[in-house]
């Protein structure tokens, strides 16, 4: 796709949109959403020492899953390709493909109820069993495993609808792209939490430090995801051109709440490591981090991912801005940012617990781990010309989802040099991230003869506890996520005033 | 798990207060927020609420 939009190939006809539905299908919805449920169920066992409980309604819900896939891709692939939100607008003279995409994704939702109900009694039996009663961890997986329930119901809000019309049921969905910005909001913003909850477990293992704001404000935090979640969601809707103006404020200012319970937890996470490694002799202010232990692909992976996750934040609090979104909302700005997050900090933060729960759960060592601990720089590389790419290129102007930017010459030329550049990051980055694929993939095998894991391969650190010696990393990082995001505000504004551009909103497309 | 319900509780407390705000605010026009709001809430509510049963069960 990245090839395509920098013009390096072309396709016929619809090929790139139906290329782009399942690229969105299968990455959004079941890679980010199997992966979740197969973490809840992985951390909370690993969490409470006892095996799966319930573990029928958890096989009902893989299977589910995976029917839901088969049909969701199957329409991607032989209708009329809708994108990944199934926009039944799009659809309206081809309804089964509508019925196909929507029927794949509420099999999705049932599936994703399953495994959660299994989540939640295997976190139980582990609260039950301690005498202090939920871990953090075991907490915020519980917490977790509502969140995944809450957005299957806003599956079901958005699609059942749509799957009703398709089938002859009720009237068209006229009210589908409001349904969808509800779903949107909750799918975008559960990754992060799963995110979080690995990164807390992964640190214990990789390390041995644990939290050292204690259990109990972890569980806040925790909790404090869903408090902040839905009253965030409002920007949105900030392409809908009836909305009111006081609803657009509202909006603007509970948006700028959105990454807190992000920020606390990276904050908690980065000073509890630092603080620990300067217990264990380590000095300078930045001197801590060489003795994580980089040489774990698992580490290389997690702490990328926390540095492009702090590289997307930026641009994100650009983008969801009420002036700045209808300007860039539907330009390549979206997807040169959201990389970060989706194959940055998402994909390598679950690809990072999977390097250590697979090759447990087979008894095979990792694949080349000298190999895998490189390839999370090479998507950071990737990434870097990718944004770079692709956010400037917005800035620019050029469309999201229009293949052809020629426009018969009448394009600037500096949008295919931008474009170029976004494409050749796609590349790299897709390849880094292929071999760690590769590599996860590879740990599935069974293995006859049971090795250690690269789990144990993490920093021999002395757990003596708290040090005095100040941590300041964590808050360094976040001053200066602040002041990144308004110097890329100011920078905003000022390249789109530079424009001759007016811009309305639309309504008929959500970031 | 003394907290844990409470932090649970306080999340539908949140979310029902969201779900009300959005069912009734003229000018908002987004029932669908309020349904899956409100949904939630019950979500968390029967949460908390196997908590505490949990909770009684241990003592």
């Amino acid at each position: 796709m990245a090839l395509a939009r920098s013009g390096a190939v072309s396709f016929l006809s619809d090929t790139p949109y139906r290329i782009l539905t399942l690229h969105g299908t299968t990455a959004f919805f079941y890679w980010l959403y199997s992966a979740q449920a197969a973490l809840l169920i992985i951390l909370a066992v690993g969490e409470t020492r006892a095996g799966i409980a319930l573990r029928t309604s958890a096989w009902i819900g893989a299977i589910l899953i995976v029917a839901g896939f088969v049909l969701s891709e199957l329409s991607a692939f032989e209708g009329t390709p809708l994108l990944y939100d199934a926009n039944p607008e799009l659809g309206i003279d081809d309804p089964h493909v509508v019925a196909g995409m929507a029927g794949g994704y509420l099999l999705l939702a049932a599936g994703l109820v399953g495994i959660s109900i299994s989540g939640i009694a295997t976190t139980l039996i582990g609260a039950r069993a301690s005498t202090e009663g939920f871990s953090a961890l075991g907490f915020g997986l519980f917490a977790l495993a509502g969140f995944l329930i809450v957005s299957a119901i806003a599956a079901v809000n958005a699609f059942l609808p749509n799957l009703l019309w398709a089938l002859g049921y009720a009237s068209f969905p006229k009210d589908a792209t409001t349904e969808w910005h509800i779903l949107f909001h909750n799918l975008h913003y559960l990754p992060l939490m799963a995110t979080v909850l690995v990164w807390y477990a992964l640190a214990r293992s990789l390390t041995g430090a644990r939290s050292i704001t204690g259990a109990s404000f972890s569980k806040i935090v925790f909790a404090s995801y869903l408090v902040f979640v839905p009253p965030t969601s409002l920007y949105h809707m900030f392409l809908e051109p009836n909305l009111p103006d006081s609803v657009r404020v509202a909006g603007s200012l509970l948006s700028l709440f959105v990454s807190v319970p992000t920020l606390i937890a990276f904050l908690i996470i980065v000073t509890s490591l630092e603080v620990h490694a300067r217990a264990n002799g380590a000095t300078g202010l930045f001197g801590w981090l060489r003795r994580l232990p980089w040489a774990n692909p698992v580490m290389a992976n997690m702490g990328v991912a926390m540095l492009t996750m702090l590289i997307g934040l930026v641009f994100a609090f650009v983008l969801i801005q009420e002036k700045l979104a209808p300007l860039l909302s539907d330009t390549v700005f979206v997807p040169g940012y959201f990389h970060f997050f989706a194959v940055g900090t998402i994909t390598q933060t679950f690809l990072a617990a999977m390097m250590v729960a697979l090759p447990a759960i087979s008894g095979r060592p990792l694949w080349r781990p000298n190999v895998l601990s490189i390839m999370p720089w090479i998507v950071l590389v990737g990434l870097l010309l990718f944004g770079a790419g692709g956010i400037v290129a917005g800035f620019l102007g050029v469309p999201r989802r229009v293949m052809d930017i020629d426009y018969d010459g009448a394009a600037p030329a500096l949008w295919h040099t931008f474009m170029a550049l976004l494409g050749a990051g796609g590349v790299l980055f897709a390849a880094g991230l292929s071999v760690s694929l590769y590599g996860v993939a590879r740990s599935l095998v069974p293995s006859r003869r049971p090795t250690p894991t690269t789990a144990e391969q993490g920093a021999a650190w002395a757990m003596t506890g708290a040090t005095s010696a100040p941590a300041w990393t964590g808050p360094i990082a976040i001053v200066t996520l602040i002041v990144a995001m308004y110097g890329a505000t100011i920078i905003a504004f000022e390249l789109m005033q530079a424009l001759p551009v007016a811009a309305s909103g639309s309504g008929a497309s959500g970031h | 798990m003394k907290h844990e319900p409470l932090l649970l509780l306080g999340t539908a407390i949140v979310w029902s207060v969201l779900a009300v705000v959005y069912a009734l605010a003229p000018g908002l026009g987004m029932p669908g927020y309020a349904r899956v709001w409100g949904a939630g809430a019950i979500v968390f509510l029967i949460l908390a609420a196997v908590l505490v049963g949990a909770a009684r069960r241990r003592t």
